[in-house]
């Protein structure tokens, strides 16, 4: 099991209203899943996202993640939860615009205390794996939105994490380049990796092998569907 | 190691803010430099002044006490020293005769006279009556030629020991060995000169270099002795034993004045550590008034930096969420401000302190014998880093706090 979260809530206070954005959502995602969470917008996708990659603790519930009890971490230990296993992958790229492609790619492995030789090796594969191998040098607004989000998957996979968190990650782009990011994120599938994406589009979410619908911060449905109904 | 990673990560990033932001880095470093310029000149000047003025008494030997007519230093306004009795010679040698534990009793006495040699006159120059026992009170001896001896003081000999700087505007290069010169309407020989002492009297300190001494008893000759105030130098036997050694001197010249037991003192001891504490005294309120006052600019310049850092972490606010996201901990996104804050300061701290060499320099040559330490150096750099990192520090916890998923939408 990859990951667990058991009746997770997330409540946000505005002054005197309360949002409740999660109201009890229960998950367990194995490793090697391609899961897709739908829903309409306001429904809880991304705060279960930022919870699940622990960028966010959840008001009351419990997350195990790799067998490691999450709900009770603080904010360091949870840092270095997202350094070494998690790789997100944003709608807006969210990349360092004054530093090029490589800095941008290498940076997890900074925080993660790896040798600068040991960095060059993984960053240079990572990016080569995402096909941006010449344009390395280069600044993201010299990019592409699609070559900006390679850019990105290639930081998230960089640190070889176990799982990948993709929020939208083709809601910027148009539909071709965004079958292209599909194409990257299904290759990594196939290589072993979990991978989480949100998305709004059915021919999106047609990648994933299971797909977990949100209504009001409620699970309103999780099935299986192709290649892993197949299985 | 992976601590020594993040901290390289955090010196590079304080680097790129600060060269993508060079004109703004610029003038906040400003007003950091001219307050460490304020700090670092002012103690230097402060050193200067200490250190021209312990040069300029360390002549004066410190186990010496001076008997003289009044204190050299005086608080206040004190009627009765006017009624005083001068010191006299007599007074001097009776001194000599009972204080049997003096190592030496020097009488002195002064006047103001014009010195001339040819074409040559100085006015107003210090001329000292003194004896050969004035080599076993002072430090300050001959730089070349004799001092005055006993047999010149037996013999009331017209001859002179010159002060450095006499020598110099009157012979100039000339050797002034055994050349007659005028003092007042006398003729005097000199016979020798005296190595140079550095001035105090930029504050109206006296002017060790510019005095003439002559026997004591050609002094009386030449100039009178009516109405004439001694001051006597007398040598304890040694260092530690200056304490006894002033209750001792007290009681004799006491005897000598035939002073009743309920009369007090008509007359005072003096020693170099009385001027040393008024100095000292002065000069530590001078300084401290300089260091507040400069404090201050170097305080609107901290302000000035924990401004920018303050728009910096806003500015920033997307960038340290990303950071956040993909792993940056608390400390190290903190190490990145302060860096940056104390980069600014290092930066305004070296500058600084090329500044103050040319200030110093420049007061160096109009003012007054002035050097930066290295001790000042070291100060300076460290005032500025910890006013780097004390204006980084609020900005950059502001930061290191920051939620990573507020931080990421930030607009
Ligand atoms: N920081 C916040 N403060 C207050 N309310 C919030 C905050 N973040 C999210 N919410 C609220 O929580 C609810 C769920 O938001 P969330 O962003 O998870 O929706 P979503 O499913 O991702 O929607 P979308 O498809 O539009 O991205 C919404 O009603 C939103 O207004
Ligand atoms: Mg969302």
């Amino acid at each position: 099991m990859a990951l667990e979260i058991q009746n997770i809530t997330k409540i946000y206070k505005m002054g005197q209203e309360e949002v409740r954005a999660l109201r009890g959502v229960s998950l367990s995602i194995a490793k090697n899943e391609y899961v897709a969470i739908m829903g309409p917008s306001g429904s809880g996708k991304s705060t279960m996202m930022n919870i699940v990659g622990c960028l966010d603790t959840p008001t009351s519930g419990e997350y195990f993640f790799d067998g490691e009890d999450v709900s009770k971490m603080d904010q360091d230990q949870l840092a270095d939860i997202r350094n070494r296993k998690i790789g997100f992958v944003f709608q807006t790229f969210n990349l360092l615009p004054r530093s090029d492609i490589f800095h941008n790619v290498e940076l997890p492995l900074i925080y993660g205390g790896l040798s600068s030789s040991k960095r060059r090796e993984l960053a240079e594969a990572a990016i080569e794996r995402v096909g941006l191998a010449d344009r390395i040098r280069h600044k993201p607004n010299e990019l592409s939105g699609g070559q900006r989000q390679r850019v990105a998957i290639a930081r998230a996979l960089v640190n070889n994490p176990s799982i990948i968190l993709a929020d939208e990650p083709t809601g910027n782009l148009d539909s071709r380049t965004g079958e292209e990011i599909m194409g990257i994120l299904d290759g990594l599938h196939q290589a072993g990796n979990t991978i989480i994406l949100v998305t709004h589009e059915d021919d999106i979410a047609r990648h994933a092998h299971r797909i977990v619908r949100l209504r009001d911060g409620l699970i309103e449905s999780d099935e299986r569907v192709g290649a892993m109904v197949a299985q | 190691m992976r601590f020594i990673r993040e901290f390289l990560e955090s010196l590079r990033i304080a680097f790129d803010a600060l060269r993508a932001n060079k004109a703004r880095g610029l003038l906040t470093t400003l007003g950091i430099v001219i307050g460490i310029v304020a700090v670092v000149t002012t103690m230097t000047a402060a050193n200067g002044l200490a250190n021209a003025f312990r040069e300029s008494i360390s002549a004066i030997g410190t186990d010496v006490l001076y008997v003289s007519r009044s204190p050299w230093v005086q608080m206040g306004r004190n009627f009765d020293l006017r009624n005083r009795p001068n010191l006299n010679l007599k007074e001097s040698e009776k001194l000599s005769a009972k204080l049997v534990s003096a190592q030496a009793v020097n009488p002195t006495t002064g006047t103001n006279r014009q010195v001339k040699f040819q074409s040559k006159t100085i006015e107003d120059v210090n001329i000292v009556g003194t004896t050969d026992r004035q080599m076993m009170v002072s430090n300050s001896v001959p730089e070349y030629g004799r001092f005055l001896t006993a047999f010149d003081v037996q013999s009331r000999k017209n001859v002179c020991v010159i002060g450095h700087e006499v020598k110099n505007r009157l012979f100039g290069s000339a050797n002034p060995i055994n050349q007659d010169m005028r003092i007042g309407r006398r003729r005097f020989r000199v016979v020798g000169v005296m190595e140079k002492q550095g001035t105090a009297s930029f504050f109206g300190g006296p002017n060790f270099d510019m005095q003439v001494f002559v026997p004591v008893t050609s002094f009386v000759k030449a100039f009178g002795s009516t109405n004439r105030n001694f001051n006597f130098a007398v040598k304890a036997p040694s260092q530690e034993a200056m304490a006894d050694f002033e209750y001792e001197l007290v009681g004799e010249m006491r005897k000598i004045r035939r002073l009743k037991p309920a009369e007090k003192d008509n007359f005072s001891i003096n020693q170099m550590n009385t001027l040393l504490d008024a100095y000292n005294n002065v000069m530590g309120v001078i300084v401290m008034v300089g260091l507040l006052i400069t404090s201050v600019s170097l305080f609107v310049g901290g302000i000035g930096v924990m401004n920018i850092m303050f728009v910096s972490v806003t500015e920033r606010t997307r960038e340290i969420g990303i950071r956040k996201a993909i792993g940056a901990r608390r400390r190290t996104i903190l190490a990145q401000f302060l860096f940056e804050a104390s980069t600014i300061c290092l930066i305004g701290g070296l500058v600084a302190i090329l500044l103050s060499m040319g200030v110093t320099a420049l007061i160096n040559n109009l003012l007054m014998p002035a050097s930066i330490s290295m001790p000042i150096v070291v100060v300076a750099l460290a005032v500025a880093a910890g006013t780097g990192i004390l204006a980084g520090l609020i900005p950059a916890i502001k930061a290191s706090r920051l939620n990573p998923i507020e931080a990421l939408r930030y607009e």
